[in-house]
């Protein structure tokens, strides 16, 4: 039984080239770097959006968010063919990763929504900036629950493929693990408007970015090695 | 064939629920799908408790309400709602293991695939509108005590109609089920399933006034909307919840090796 792998390298290769995009959106969205802090008024909410030298850069940075924040399913539909080869009974763990494929990076663009809203009428209230904000932090910060089940479900998945040669090894198994972990107290920002927890704060913004943006990292190295491996191995069987 | 270090012959073991938990996932040919179906359990024990007990958003509060009464209900309910839903943000990742289970359920019958592929997609999309948009609005209008009071209000309807309002992709995802159920040969499950499919689909029906009416019997905690509504939820999820552990205890693996495993990026 051989599945076709043909364009799985191009997937594969949008990896570095999303990272690099990511990357450079967060750099230009001036929330992201000094995060905004949920202490900040309805005044002083609206004063970062009616920023002249702030605006441009939130749309603009946003505007490539929502091109590019669902640019990782293709790379998890990958992670999910990897799956596929594992020494499994049932294709289960693949259908409960597909299912977080779709949840994430959603909920990534419901929450770019919300700050494209609050930049798109600056003269609005204040207040309802704010709301707009606060709607756009709280989905982007604590809703991690799709993200942690992926790398839950995929560490699961490793430990039970019981193969000599397994697809993953288990030290990726073990980073999932790690990674899910240091994801969970970002859920728990709202209880805090201060300190590591609060949406600006190490644990919620910094430690789960972070996270994220390893994950891409290091899946995206591990997920090359095993598709270079089976093409390699294709290729000498042909 | 290749074949896998399971060990068929591997004596149950009769020590502490640790020990037999440890050997199950070791040895249970059947682990990946009792992995899903107790990951499902987790996540409906979670769901009540924190709706009913922690949050205490079901049942649902008034839609009738002045905004005065709305910020008061935020002022009540402020760290049940921040608690409660910051867990729910984590747990709701479990939910993609009680439709992968279900859309397995589907692969086994003498349905096309499009069925399960249709059940996973529509049930991932609906955690997003039908639970995780209720949170949020709800955790925005509670995480600040001196938010304008019709900010709230708006916030309060948004979230309870997020809620209750999401009909489509339960309705579409219930029929789904439904029809591959009545087409089905293998009987994976019975007849009278596919019904109560039915009645969970036309639940979805029944709560489309709560979006014409804020009073009575059809407004969102009303008696039709909310309560018959959730005596067929419970009765459908306690359904389904039996029939698929009946499904994985009917399912023969048996014990022996793997099915074959793909050579190629083995050598």
């Amino acid at each position: 039984m051989t599945h076709q792998t043909d364009g799985e390298l191009i997937l594969l290769w949008t990896v570095p080239a999303l990272l690099l995009i990511w990357a450079s959106a967060f750099v230009l969205f001036p929330g992201f770097v000094q995060p905004m802090s949920p202490t900040l008024s309805a005044e002083e909410v609206a004063a970062f959006y009616r920023d002249p030298d702030n605006l441009p850069r939130i749309r603009y940075s946003m505007i490539v968010f929502n091109w590019f924040c669902v640019g990782l399913i293709p790379v998890l539909a990958l992670v999910m063919m990897q799956m596929r080869r594992m020494a499994h009974r049932t294709p289960i763990f693949s259908y409960c990763l597909l299912g977080c494929a779709t949840g994430g990076p959603t909920l990534f663009l419901v929450a770019n929504l919300f700050w494209l809203l609050a930049a798109f009428r600056p003269d609005r209230d204040p207040e309802l900036i704010q709301m707009f904000n606060d709607l756009a932090w709280v989905t982007f910060t604590g809703q991690v629950g799709f993200l942690v089940g992926q790398s839950a479900f995929l560490a699961l998945a490793i430990y039970l493929d019981r193969q000599e040669r397994p697809v993953f090894s288990t030290w990726v198994a073990h980073f999932n693990v790690v990674i899910a972990l240091a994801l969970m107290p970002a859920a728990f920002f709202a209880l805090s408007l201060e300190g590591a927890l609060a949406w600006d704060g190490s644990l919620s913004f910094w430690l789960k970015n972070s996270a994220v943006a390893l994950w891409i990292a290091v899946m995206g190295l591990v997920l090359g090695q095993n598709i270079y491996r089976q093409r390699r191995a294709a290729a000498l069987a042909a | 064939m290749n074949s896998t270090p399971y060990a068929p012959a591997a004596p149950r073991p009769t020590g502490s629920p640790l020990q037999r938990i440890g050997w199950h996932l070791q040895n249970n040919p059947k682990r990946e799908l009792w992995i899903a179906f107790f990951t499902m359990i987790v996540f409906y024990n979670l769901y009540g408790i924190i709706f009913f007990g922690v949050a205490r958003v079901q049942p649902p509060p008034d839609p009738n309400w002045d905004v005065a009464t709305i910020a008061q209900w935020f002022d009540d309910h402020r760290t049940g709602l921040l608690g409660g839903f910051a867990v729910t943000f984590i747990a709701v990742g479990m939910t993609v293991a009680s439709n992968a289970l279900i859309a397995y359920s589907m692969f086994r019958m003498s349905v096309s695939r499009a069925f399960a592929y249709a059940y996973i997609a529509l049930y991932s999309l609906s955690a997003i509108p039908g639970l995780l948009l209720t949170c949020i609005a709800l955790t925005v209008g509670a995480m600040r005590p001196e938010r304008d009071p019709e900010q709230l209000a708006w916030l309060y309807d948004f979230a309870f109609m997020a809620f209750d309002g999401t009909m489509g992709v339960f309705l579409i995802g219930s029929l789904i089920w439904m029809l591959a159920i009545f087409l089905d040969k293998n009987r994976v499950f019975p007849r009278w399933f596919g019904y109560l499919n039915l009645c969970n689909a036309l639940t979805e029906v029944v709560v489309a006034p709560a979006w014409l009416f804020t009073d009575r019997a059809f407004a969102w905690e009303g008696a039709i909307t909310w309560w018959i509504n959730m005596v067929v939820f419970i009765i459908y999820t306690g359904a389904f919840i039996t029939l698929l552990r009946n499904m994985i205890l009917r399912e023969d693996f048996g014990t022996g090796p793997l099915p074959a495993l793909e050579k190629a990026g083995h050598g």
